[in-house]
């Protein structure tokens, strides 16, 4: 199978993952307990209030009828109007999507600089002391919350020591890098921390394979045979884990966006489920859906690219 | 005599000049939120973040001082109230302009308040109910009431009787009167208010500038506001804001926690303000005959409630809740900032003697009772815990049923509770706003309790339409006593908003209705 046709026949296998998670969505927001006019509604609100409300929703619609009317609006691009917001959904959404993209590539890159050279430190000193220390050190930063790391980085690199601002955006390129920089490391000292694990293993097990063994009888540097045969033979599962990350760290930009005041998906994603605020629910769940089918593709391509009998198969 | 008196002019004198020296102008102070204000226009503001901005926006034709009660001249140089209450007249201060020059005009008003009538537009047009047709005249407008209103007057220096401009609306885009009121929450639009809006980034930055043509005066005798611009930064989380404000990357920060108060209070660089606010935090009592099992309901009688209330320690869950920032309650309709609040002493004082007296003989002990409570938050907890505690010293076991704010709103409409947790702030300067919410049967079932007693709501019926102020201060006296004596509502305490400011802001006000007023803030330089 050519390059081309692996990467159609992959975007292909998204129209039905698409289709499951409306479905899923939709029947999960209206299972919620709770009448979403009166969670949308001030509590002051009068019945007439709710009962507008209600019409805009189309709830007093037959529930298929809903349904048709949510896939046949969403599938040309009419994602409603926010209730929470007063804006159409589609409109909410195109603003903040470069905001968490930002995040969550800034939060890989910092996961990656971290643990790719920490993993092959460790392997290359399996058992040892270094090992252990880093091993540990990173044990740490997975089993601690991620808001608990967040607030002590906020503490103490930025209140405390001004190195970084509390919290924010930004408007320029390098205010993004420098607003972003705690909330991504925030998320990449948890990531780092999964990566370097797997990383850690892989190379330990490529390292013993007979195709490296034989690479080092050849008489090829060392740097040579960790390059080129190590790494890329090592990076396959970790390539898997890293996208299988990236959609656990959209999830968790709903905590860090939330405590640094980073105005992205995730946040918004948080306000929209208080508010009951289903078209912007819905329109953010088939969002976050298309981005991680996105990863998910991105990661596959770069598995094939990495071991080509994947393509071939 | 003589002597005194110009000594004492001279003082008097001196203060205003110390006093207008005192007052800096110019600079911007940086303002971290907690929400975004989604849409400010006087009309569709339904949320608090929205609500709570307008007045920065959009003046009113009458203002409230303050102290939350008084209401002075605004945007109307003064008005007229008919003998009959059916005529209300309000005269235009002359020379008074939007931000872009053009004059306010009586037709500006008609259009503002006709809008604010509108029930097709906005959840606030009840407010108005009684106003039968507005008329522009040269200098100002008159109003035609279906009936006397006493809370006219408050009304008009509401929020949502705001004056926007007319031509501004007639030449927005959008097909509806909601499509042009967002378009017009856009940087450039000529507003009545202190503030114009700036710029804005939604759900994260807001800024306003200064209205050149602002019609209030400063201490210093020259046009507010003082500040040339206020900017507003959205921080959800409590304690990033606060760690903003400890930066100094803000000037000011709102909805500080109640449990970092004191802490703030110790800071040297923090003037921390408790702003005396309108919130009471209540939980309503299901009063009806039977539960909505159908079995029968042991909180239905007003002993079995009062009992519930005598055994809960107020004092104690101030200091647990509000680590001894609120105050008890001390009016049941309403909290004691609100124009005719009784103030009979904090309510059902802590007596757990006369508590498991009248839970004996109203055959309340024994009973279970299910509070609901709100998934998530702190303080219900805690009052749960506490209450599981004070209640069982009566007889009465205490159930935790953990909901969100969806279903909580859901089962106070339906009925389906024993007692739940509640908080209300009074949107209007007037008591029959909260009344109308908390005892008055016919619109929401007296807040959800099924409380329905007839002498109350005939009274309340009669002082919507009673003009003369003592008598309507007679008939609120007998609503409270009654309200009182039935306890449909755990009567709780009273909190202020708490904000936190850098120690140079000054003049910055939350009022008692939760309006942000920017108008008089200045920063020291």
């Amino acid at each position: 199978m050519s390059s081309l046709s692996y990467l159609v026949s992959r975007l292909l296998q998204i129209i039905p993952t698409f289709l499951l998670v409306m479905v899923v969505i939709f029947l999960l927001v209206r299972m919620l307990p709770g009448d979403p006019a009166i969670a949308m509604a001030d509590a002051k609100a009068t019945e007439a209030q709710l009962e507008l409300i209600r019409q805009k929703l189309g709830l007093n619609e037959p529930f298929f009828m809903q349904f048709f009317y949510f896939v046949k609006n969403t599938l040309s691009g009419d994602m409603g109007t926010s209730i929470l917001l007063k804006a159409p959904v589609l409109d909410v959404i195109i603003e903040r999507i470069p905001v968490t993209a930002f995040l969550t590539l800034y939060a890989v890159g910092l996961s990656i600089l971290i643990a790719g050279p920490l993993a092959f430190v460790a392997a290359l000193n399996k058992n040892g002391m270094l090992d252990i220390a880093i091993r540990s050190s990173f044990q740490v930063g997975l089993s601690t919350p991620v808001f608990y790391i967040g607030l002590l980085l906020l503490t103490f690199l930025a209140a405390s020591l001004r190195l970084f601002p509390v919290g924010g955006y930004g408007t320029t390129f390098l205010e993004h890098l420098h607003h972003l920089m705690l909330p991504a490391l925030t998320v990449a000292l948890y990531t780092s921390a999964i990566i370097m694990r797997n990383l850690r293993s892989a190379v330990i097990e490529v390292l013993d394979a007979e195709y490296v063994q034989f690479a080092r009888s050849k008489g090829l540097s060392r740097s040579v045979v960790l390059g080129r045969h190590v790494l890329r033979n090592a990076l396959i599962s970790t390539v898997t884990l890293l996208g299988l990350s990236i959609g656990a760290l959209m999830s968790g930009t709903l905590v860090t966006e939330t405590v640094f005041a980073v105005p992205g998906l995730g946040r918004l994603m948080l306000e929209a489920i208080f508010a009951r605020d289903y078209p912007l629910i819905q329109g953010l769940t088939l969002t976050f859906a298309v981005m991680v089918s996105l990863v998910f593709l991105f990661t596959d391509m770069v598995q094939a690219w990495l071991d080509p009998r994947l393509r071939l198969s | 005599m003589k002597t005194f008196l110009i000594a004492a002019l001279a003082g008097v004198s001196m203060l205003a000049i110390n006093s207008a020296q005192a007052v800096e102008r110019g600079g911007a102070l940086t303002f971290a939120r907690y929400d975004d204000s989604n849409l400010v226009d006087p009309v569709y503001a339904d949320r608090n973040p929205d609500i709570w901005m307008v007045t920065n926006l959009y003046d009113t034709l009458l203002r409230t001082k303050a102290d939350g009660r008084t209401i002075v001249p605004g945007l109307a140089s003064g008005y007229q109230v008919s003998l009959d209450g059916k005529t209300v007249t309000l005269t235009l201060r002359e020379g008074i302009k939007f931000s872009d020059g053009s004059p306010i005009t009586p037709e500006d008003v008609k259009f503002s308040l006709e809008r604010a009538t509108n029930p097709d537009f906005g959840p606030w047009s009840g407010l108005l109910g009684s106003v039968e047709s507005i008329t522009a005249t040269e200098s100002g407008v008159t109003l035609a009431m279906k009936n006397p209103d006493p809370t006219i007057i408050s009304i008009l220096a509401t929020f949502n009787t705001a004056i926007v401009s007319k031509a501004a609306f007639e030449a927005a885009p959008g097909a509806t009167d909601q499509e042009k009121a967002t378009a017009l929450f856009a940087a450039g639009t000529p507003v009545s208010g202190p503030f114009t809006l700036k710029e804005r980034t939604r759900g994260s930055t807001m800024t306003f500038s200064a209205n050149p043509h602002y019609w209030r005066q400063g201490e210093d005798g020259k046009a507010l506001p003082y500040l040339d611009e206020v900017s507003f930064i959205v921080i959800p989380d409590d304690a990033t804001r606060i760690l903003k404000l400890q930066a100094g990357e803000v000037n000011g920060a709102e909805f500080v926690p109640f449990s970092r108060v004191a802490e703030l209070e110790a800071d040297p660089a923090i003037n921390m303000e408790l702003y005396p606010s309108t919130r009471i935090i209540y939980a309503p009592i299901n009063s009806r005959e039977t539960r909505a099992d159908g079995s029968a309901n042991p909180m239905a009688t007003n002993e079995a409630r009062q009992a519930l209330n005598y055994a809960i320690n107020k004092d104690a869950l101030i200091q647990l809740i509000t680590h001894g920032t609120g105050q008890p309650m001390t009016s049941p309709l309403m909290a004691s900032t609100t124009q005719l609040a009784h103030d009979g002493g904090p309510l059902f004082p802590y007596d757990p003697a006369k508590a498991k007296e009248l839970a004996a003989a109203s055959g309340l002990e024994g009973a279970e009772i299910t509070l609901t409570t709100l998934a998530g938050s702190s303080d219900d907890a805690t009052l749960f815990a506490a209450i599981q505690q004070m209640w069982g010293a009566i007889g009465v076991s205490v159930k935790v049923e953990q909901v969100d704010n969806a279903t909580r709103g859901a089962k106070n409409r339906s009925g389906e509770f024993d007692v739940h947790t509640y908080g209300w702030v009074n949107d209007v300067n007037d008591p029959a706003q909260v009344a109308g919410w908390l005892g008055y049967y016919p619109t929401r079932k007296a807040v959800g309790t099924g409380w329905n007693n007839a002498e109350f709501n005939a009274l309340y019926e009669a002082s919507n339409t009673e003009i003369d102020p003592e008598k309507r201060s007679e008939q609120y006296l007998r609503m409270q006593e009654i309200y009182r004596d039935a306890a449909p509502l755990l009567f709780l305490y009273e909190t202020p908003f708490a904000v936190a400011l850098s120690a140079n802001v000054n003049g910055y006000l939350q009022t008692p209705l939760g309006n942000n007023e920017f108008s008089s803030a200045w920063i020291a330089k």
